[in-house]
């Protein structure tokens, strides 16, 4: 027997930090121990004081950072420490999965009822060989942005439908002093990036692996090569994209393009709210939706989608008491609360902008305002959402092949390396990761 | 052999501090090292095979650490030359007497004083490319057109990173020569005089002598704090643009924190301290015999 083998083994590794965990410290016996990230704070404890009035059921709520979320819960997880239930993200279902910390939903009637009402994509997302792993806490996409009075004082009367117009279009604002750089992305090297390089990818036709999970990345007609080549000529040819890009995060890149000093951007739908915020955004009433551009020969207005959703340990599914606390906090959240409504749904989408992926929410008259309101309208958003793609990266490897990609693309925004070599390397990354998995 | 009294009484006064040390250090470095014999990812909780010495052979097989080791190397010397230089100009300066040395001296104190974080992001928001001192500075002197973005430059980012650290370490490296200079009798400086030694010779041949239990003490320090150097590239780059600023450090966080990978981790760390060992011998080996 090995020292790894004993009991101290890899657990021993996360135990110390475990000691400070206000879930191993405190549990309030009968509560459903839940875990998220630190976004939409307010709305899940109003919806957990809810779900204690109407269910007598306590919650244990504790929530970290999203850059330090995956590797926070990996620890916790490790440890078998006390968790009912968890946000997951997509992109990490399937190495949850394969671990054994996510426990298959398909068995419970009463969640999977859901999907008859849940958008098709949302419920594929959550589907991992066969088996549903959870109930959607929201489900977005990557949208394309213009700022409409930029466009009107370039005289430009129709938003871009191809990259190609894009570049053009910036240049002629750029001619016109309207704007240095009039195309914003945000292509900082986090958790964000690969979302981005989705979007643009698949809007240039492209896909980064096959239907078989062979990588066609470095495929110069697969996208993207073409997607790539597109950002390094946008920052070095045209100039339409600041060099600064590659530090440009998420939220700074909200920021700047809140700002008013860019024309056009691939934002995530839910910043809209923000964006079109008076209290937020210098640019308010000025940022509408357009459909994702084409890029290439092959080009689509397909986008990059993902979701959100509530993933129960198979620790609480073992368990009959747990089990079915955590089975009525999902339900609660993820789907109708007892009364019968979407409530979560409506009060992230409401409040913070987070798009539902229950399909009769869409009708709801709050929801139909609020699309009025912040984006002049829902019919974009809802073709867009119609073209949404998860990832095809989706894998148990993808948290380690991400670093390499992430690298890959910043090296072709610097004009550091050639668009065909470096998904190359990206490429090979991802064939030796498959290979080590199996 | 038999322990007298005070023997014994030693070793049960020291075996506390032992028996906590062994816990809090030993154990750490030993079980660090057996993990680093495994192919330990997280993820995969349910395989942990013992690899023996591959996780090694595999990170000298991996191209980014040979980029990180070149970087790190790069990084390391530009901060290590460039605080020791300047921290021998700033003591010179300092010993000397002159109206305000006093305040001056307390004022060189106030970098090291910054956390390591403030440090970060303060130099973060310097090399802003929209609101940043440093582009509102060179372009009102007139010594640049439009602002620059800084650290997307892969090109200077690791100077810009060096320059941070520097203004931060370099205090603490003056005042450590500082110290030495106070402790030269000044009998030898008189006797130079007398030898018509002018200033320069005066520096070259009794100053500078004299400085060397500092200057190692400088070296070894700045060289080792500077090979693993982590907080302002968490903070500034977080590694990149691309991997312009991917050190060693930074791979080790990377490899253990995002990949989850331990295994791998864990020997990196290893190849690290070993490197920092050895290059502390040979400062200290190099130096110490001339002292």
């Amino acid at each position: 027997m090995t020292l790894l083998d004993s009991t101290l083994g890899r657990r021993g590794l996360v135990a110390a930090g475990l000691l400070a965990s206000p879930l191993a410290q405190s549990q309030p016996a009968n509560a459903v121990n839940f875990i998220g990230w630190s976004a939409a704070v307010d709305q899940v404890r109003a919806q957990i004081t809810a779900f204690q009035a109407a269910t007598g059921i306590a919650v244990n709520y504790e929530n970290f950072p999203f850059a330090q979320y995956r590797t926070a819960l990996v620890t916790r997880l490790v440890a078998n420490a006390p968790i009912d239930v968890s946000w997951i993200s997509d992109a990490w279902l399937p190495e949850f999965a394969e671990a054994g910390w996510l426990a298959d939903i398909s068995d419970v009637p009463a969640l999977m009822r859901y999907n008859a009402e849940a958008a098709q994509y949302c419920t594929q997302s959550m589907v991992y060989n066969g088996k549903q792993y959870g109930l959607s806490y929201y489900g977005d996409h990557m949208s394309f942005m213009v700022n409409t009075d930029m466009l009107a004082r370039a005289g430009i009367t129709t938003p871009p439908t191809t990259w190609e117009e894009v570049v053009e279009q910036s240049l002629r604002m750029k001619a016109q002093g309207i704007a240095e750089f009039p195309l914003l992305l945000s292509l900082a090297a986090d958790t964000w990036l690969i979302e981005f390089v989705s979007a643009l990818t698949f809007s240039f036709g492209g896909r980064f692996v096959d239907d078989a999970g062979a990588s066609v990345m470095a495929d110069p007609a697969r996208g993207a090569v073409r997607a790539a080549r597109f950002l390094r000529e946008a920052i070095h040819t045209h100039r339409i994209l600041s060099p600064g890009a590659v530090e440009t995060g998420e939220i700074n890149g909200l920021r700047a393009f809140g700002s008013g000093a860019h024309a056009f951007a691939i934002v995530p739908t839910y910043r809209i709210r923000a964006l079109n915020d008076p209290a937020q955004s210098s640019a308010a009433g000025k940022i509408r939706l357009a459909l994702m551009p084409k890029g290439g020969p092959n080009g689509t207005h397909d986008t990059c989608g993902w979701i959100r959703f509530y993933g129960m340990t198979p620790g609480a599914k073992a368990d009959r008491a747990r089990r079915e606390r955590t089975l009525r906090f999902m339900e609660f959240f993820g789907g109708r609360d007892t009364s019968g409504n979407y409530s979560m749904q409506k009060l992230l989408l409401t409040d913070m902008g987070l798009p539902s992926c229950a399909l009769p929410l869409a009708q709801d008259p709050d929801v139909v305002r609020f699309w009025d309101r912040w984006a002049g309208g829902g019919a974009v958003v809802a073709q867009q959402a119609g073209l949404a793609r998860k990832k095809d990266t989706i894998s148990p490897w993808f948290g380690e092949w991400v670093e390499t990609s992430n690298q890959a693309w910043q090296t072709v925004c610097l004009g550091r390396a050639e668009p065909e070599a470096a998904m190359r390397a990206a490429g090979t990354k991802w064939t030796e990761l498959r290979r080590a998995f199996r | 052999m038999r322990l007298g009294y005070d023997e014994r009484s030693a070793a049960l006064l020291v075996a506390p501090v032992l028996g906590v040390l062994l816990v809090v250090a030993a154990f750490p470095i030993v079980y660090s090292f057996w993990v680093s014999l495994h192919d330990i990812v997280l993820t995969r909780p349910l395989r942990r095979p013992f690899v023996g010495f591959d996780n090694y052979l595999r990170i000298f097989d991996d191209a980014r650490f040979w980029t990180a080791v070149s970087r790190t190397t790069v990084y390391t010397l530009v901060c290590v030359v460039a605080t020791t230089l300047l921290a021998v100009l700033v003591a010179l300066l300092l010993n000397e007497v002159f109206p305000g040395q006093r305040l001056l001296s307390a004022l060189l104190l106030v970098p090291w004083a910054t956390p390591s974080v403030v440090n970060g992001l303060m130099w973060k928001w310097i090399y802003d490319p929209t609101y940043g001192l440093l582009n509102g500075l060179l372009v009102q002197v007139g010594l640049l057109e439009r602002y620059r973005v800084w650290l997307s430059d892969p090109d200077i980012t690791l100077l810009l990173i060096a320059n941070a650290a520097i203004w931060k370490q370099m205090p603490l490296a003056a005042l450590l020569m500082i110290v030495t200079m106070k402790a030269i009798p000044e009998d030898l400086y008189r006797a130079a005089r007398v030898d018509g030694a002018n200033v320069w010779q005066r520096f070259v041949h009794v100053t500078l002598p004299a400085l060397r239990p500092g200057l190692m003490l400088v070296l070894v320090y700045e060289t080792m704090i500077s090979i693993r150097h982590f907080d302002l590239f968490l903070i500034m780059t977080q590694g990149g643009p691309g991997d312009a600023s991917l050190t060693l450090s930074w791979l080790i966080y990377v490899e253990t924190f995002r990949s989850l990978r331990f295994g791998t981790g864990a020997a990196m760390s290893y190849i690290l301290a070993i490197t920092t060992f050895a290059l502390s011998w040979a400062v200290i080996r190099f130096l110490g015999k001339r002292i």
